[in-house]
């Protein structure tokens, strides 16, 4: 018991964790680890829940939950944090969300390949003093969403890029300054699940109403 | 998933072909009480069927779903010589966003990963791109606008 303990308290310290894209936005009170994933959770349950996503829906609840645990020894990456594409002055980091950063094939590789190994290596720290049971169920369930290995795996990814759409709609409208193309051409270029395609035009709608 | 067609290649094909057989045997062993096969009583942590040990439920429907995708697949291979100038599955384009150079492989939804520029088919950009020639400017506003030109397309797939 104790080991789950030391565990428990070591991914409680994600509430500490902010994501980065929002530090690199500016934005005033910007969502940690903890926000993004309790609101992927609840997401992915009620947009699991119409039966036509056929998902285990304790798979995908599992997933949403851990899916960014590894972040607390690894940190929080986003594509604009590879290849020095980052200004040095922190005032002109908001312009670069006008466009979704491009890169060429071996760069994306190179850069998927280094979150990969950066992320695997802090999770099986994380994760080490675990019942075996448990850590392996933890990775297996990390590395299907990592991988998409299982529709379950690829719903989540598309999902915790929908929720991360709409933190940045709903900062774009607090701060009533850019809507973040970018987030927008990611998902666009990410979401095939028929689901989640209904939810983005929704949002497109209200996005457009403003 | 009933009806869907899902288009991968011959590397994804033959993926899940193994995975689907060791998970047959798997099954079976769990089912008539045999000894589990040695790759799951290693103490490495297998990905991808290291949870179906605890959950057959689980390992039932993942089992259902690649034979779903076994009798429903259609392979994903070079078109005719004449209409290798469009883009279609397998299709390696080349791409100006907006100023921007990229280059993205279309593929089927199981194989899609845009983190390594592999772009799902049944994405609202993949769609988009479907049907298109070189020079072609494809205009996608949903809703904010970005411009795609397809500077080059290449099929590499046998």
């Amino acid at each position: 018991m104790k080991d789950i303990i030391k565990f428990f308290n070591e991914i409680g310290e994600l509430r500490k964790v902010i994501r980065r894209g929002w530090i690199l936005i500016g934005a005033k009170e910007p969502a940690t680890v903890v926000d993004h994933s309790f609101r992927t959770a609840i997401m992915v349950w009620m947009l699991a829940a119409d039966k036509k996503a056929n998902l285990n829906m304790e798979r995908v609840l599992k997933i949403a939950l851990i899916h960014d645990i590894c972040e607390l020894y690894a940190g929080d990456m986003t594509p604009y944090d590879f290849h020095s594409i980052l200004p040095k002055d922190p005032k002109k980091w908001p312009e670069l969300f006008d466009k979704w950063p491009r890169f060429s094939k071996s760069k994306k590789i190179k850069s998927f390949v280094d979150k990969h190994e950066k992320e695997k290596e802090s999770l099986l720290k994380l994760i080490s003093s675990l019942p075996a049971k448990l850590k392996k169920e933890i990775f297996n369930l990390w590395l299907d969403y990592e991988k998409g290995l299982t529709k379950e795996g690829r719903f989540v990814k598309q999902v915790n890029r929908v929720e991360t759409l709409l933190q940045a709609l709903e900062y774009g409208r607090e701060s009533k300054k850019q809507p973040y193309r970018s987030w927008w051409v990611g998902t666009e270029e990410l979401v095939d699940d028929p689901i989640l395609l209904n939810f983005i035009a929704e949002l497109a709608k209200e996005f457009n109403k403003k | 998933m009933d009806g869907k067609t899902f288009y991968i290649t011959k590397e994804k094909l033959k993926e899940l072909k193994k995975e689907y057989e060791e998970l047959l045997e798997f099954e079976h062993k769990k089912t008539t009480g045999e000894e589990a096969p040695k790759i799951f009583e290693s103490e490495d942590l297998n990905p991808e069927f290291i949870s179906f040990q605890e959950d057959i439920g689980f390992l039932r429907a993942r089992i259902d779903e690649i034979r779903s995708i076994l009798e429903n697949y259609k392979l994903i291979k070079s078109p005719l010589k004449e209409k290798q100038c469009f883009v279609n599955l397998g299709a390696k384009v080349k791409v100006d966003i907006d100023g921007q150079k990229d280059e993205f492989i279309i593929v089927g939804t199981l194989e899609a990963n845009p983190a390594i520029g592999k772009i799902s088919n049944e994405s609202p950009v993949g769609k988009a791109l479907l049907g298109h020639k070189v020079g072609d400017i494809i205009v996608i506003s949903s809703p904010v606008k970005t411009i795609y030109k397809i500077r080059n397309i290449k099929y590499e797939v046998n």
